[in-house]
């Protein structure tokens, strides 16, 4: 079932054409990994679908609805959450406050910006969300975030937008700066975000770890896609090589050679 | 064992540690010189607290959002001046008067927030420039001299400035804006959602804005709050001595940052302590009031109150560091 559809989305930044043309789809339940070089246009086409910036032309649809995405707002309402590497939570706040932080759960509403948080609803919440990703055993709801290595806050930040019922979660290089558990650590989330229903874009350097978690990947190349195919069928030479454009597989053969 | 953890978490608390070095200074000073806790010498202390305190709260707030203002002294002095101008030159209602004070500080405040998220320049760079533009402008409408004294007893004066005695004890209803504010401020950013907000645009703004949190407008009205109570705290002083200098509060800036970062706040945002900022005002109001009291020389006291906030700011950064290894 499809998802995410996009169709024909382009971007310019004045004289540079960041996004020429971009189109493809997003099914319920499936890891999509988005390949390329720097300036491909990943980052790009990202912030168009996150609400960042809005395209200059094309049409996204959410679940077969035509939508139109003006503000990172307008994104989270539409149930796709982007997590970036560094820019995802708030140190000096606890877990529970990173959580619902802009969407607090809280007392008088009518209040307004100064309604009062309600505590115990945040807390409760909090630890029945860490207790379901697996995670309370180590993690206390009130630690504040910069207490917590770089693998526990993408797995909190992931946990958040799986809190939020979200059919698309677009996730930002999630593994740079991981030590090796740590990466194998989120890459297992991953799996288990695809198999509790959500859908991944997943953006990252490493075709690796695209090949542990991806169902589909998508090759970005000077602002345009240009390879799409299921990993069962394809191998890391050949996605390399298109995303560099070279032929891998013959340099290698080459470099046997001599 | 959650008691255990609260308790030591509370000890380790920035907050905590200013409380306990504000209770040895008090200690040190009462016992150096007898008057020190003396009723008039403590409401004499009372008298001078709020005015800066009352700026500090709102520097608290702003300063946990990540920005700061250097504006608030010039402020300070220019907004009594353009009311008491508006009251005796130009004959307009002290009320009307005090309105346009407040519409001028509101002004001066969203002049500030604007510019720093708007076109993007440091807030250190635009409130410098505000305090020379604000500092001018009292100075050249004053022509430079202080105004005649003005002291006609009225609704908003006591308001602002009206006395009462407790005791052998004289408190000002200045005091009483100070606990209110205090009471409010503590509120805001520790229980409310906009302190939630505000903490979480000082720590990590681009997290704040992916989270839909409108950090822009929330910084720009906390300009205007920190502006507006510049203004109030200028026309309760201006109100107390009856009159109105085009360079009162000079320097105001800067120590009303110390009581804010002594209390514990951090200058580079996202941790806040309004709590922590009251103990800071109280500080450097007992060491400034303090260490004349024990005979330090007048011009000299600015070393001593120098020295102490850098102790204080070093020992923050231990206990920091401590806590951070254990």
């Amino acid at each position: 079932m499809e998802v995410l559809r996009l169709h024909n989305l382009q971007k310019s930044f004045g004289s540079v054409r960041a996004l020429k043309s971009a189109s493809f789809t997003l099914n319920e339940g499936e890891v999509v990994a988005l390949l390329g070089d720097n300036g491909a246009g990943k980052s790009t086409l990202i912030k168009a679908i996150s609400g960042v910036f809005p395209v200059d032309r094309g049409d996204i649809y959410v679940r077969g609805q035509k939508v139109s995405i003006r503000s990172t707002r307008d994104a989270m309402d539409l149930g796709i959450e982007t997590i970036h590497q560094d820019t995802s939570l708030a140190p000096d706040l606890s877990i529970a406050r990173n959580l619902f932080l802009g969407r607090e759960p809280v007392n008088l509403k009518w209040l307004g910006v100064f309604a009062p948080l309600d505590l115990a609803k945040l807390r409760d919440a909090a630890s029945a969300l860490l207790k379901r990703v697996g995670i309370s055993k180590k993690l206390d709801a009130d630690a504040l975030v910069s207490t917590l290595s770089g693998g526990e806050r993408q797995s909190i930040a992931i946990s958040r937008a799986m809190q939020f019922a979200a059919k698309v979660i677009i996730l930002d290089e999630p593994t740079n700066n991981l030590g090796v558990e740590e990466t194998h650590g989120v890459l297992r989330f991953v799996k288990e975000v695809r198999d509790a229903g959500h859908s991944v874009l997943l953006i990252t350097h490493n075709i690796h770890h695209v090949f542990q978690v991806a169902d589909r990947i998508i090759v970005m190349r000077r602002g345009e896609i240009v390879a799409e195919q299921t990993v069962a069928d394809t191998d890391l030479l050949t996605v390399e090589s298109i995303i560099t454009g070279a032929d891998m597989s013959a340099l290698l053969r080459e470099a046997r050679a001599k | 064992m959650p008691v255990v953890k609260r308790r030591s978490s509370l000890i380790r608390s920035p907050q905590f540690s200013s409380l306990v070095i504000l209770m040895v200074l008090l200690a040190v000073f009462a016992i150096a010189d007898a008057n020190f806790l003396s009723p008039l010498n403590i409401s004499n202390m009372m008298a001078f607290l709020p005015e800066l305190g009352i700026i500090a709260l709102g520097m608290t707030l702003l300063l946990t959002a990540g920005e700061f203002d250097l504006s608030v002294g010039a402020v300070f002095g220019l907004a009594p001046v353009v009311v008491m101008l508006l009251v005796q030159n130009g004959g307009f209602d002290i009320g009307i008067a005090l309105l346009a004070g407040l519409l001028l500080c509101i002004a001066i405040g969203a002049v500030n927030g604007l510019i720093v998220t708007k076109i993007g320049i440091s807030s250190f760079l635009v409130t410098l420039s505000m305090l020379l533009v604000v500092r001018g402008a009292a100075l050249y409408i004053t022509q430079g001299f202080p105004l005649k004294s003005w002291d006609q007893p009225g609704f908003f004066v006591t308001l602002l400035a009206g006395s009462f005695n407790i005791g052998t004890f004289r408190f000002y209803t200045s005091l009483w804006w100070f606990i209110g504010l205090s009471l409010l401020a503590i509120y805001v950013l520790h229980y409310a959602k906009l302190g939630n907000w505000i903490s979480a645009i000082g720590s990590n703004r681009n997290a704040a804005v992916a989270r839909g949190v409108p950090a822009d407008a929330v910084k720009i009205w906390l300009f205007i709050l920190t502006s507006v109570l510049a203004g109030l705290a200028g026309m309760i002083s201006a109100f107390r001595i009856s009159a109105a200098s085009p360079v009162a509060g000079t320097g105001y800036e800067l120590e009303v940052i110390a009581m804010v970062v002594v209390g514990g706040t951090a200058l580079t945002g996202g941790r806040g302590t309004i709590l922590g900022t009251i103990v800071g005002a109280l500080m450097l109001r007992s060491i400034r009031n303090g260490i004349v009291l024990i005979g330090v020389p007048g011009l000299a006291y600015n070393i001593f109150v120098g020295v102490i906030i850098l102790a204080m700011l070093i020992l923050h950064a231990l206990l920091q560091k401590n806590a951070a290894r254990s």
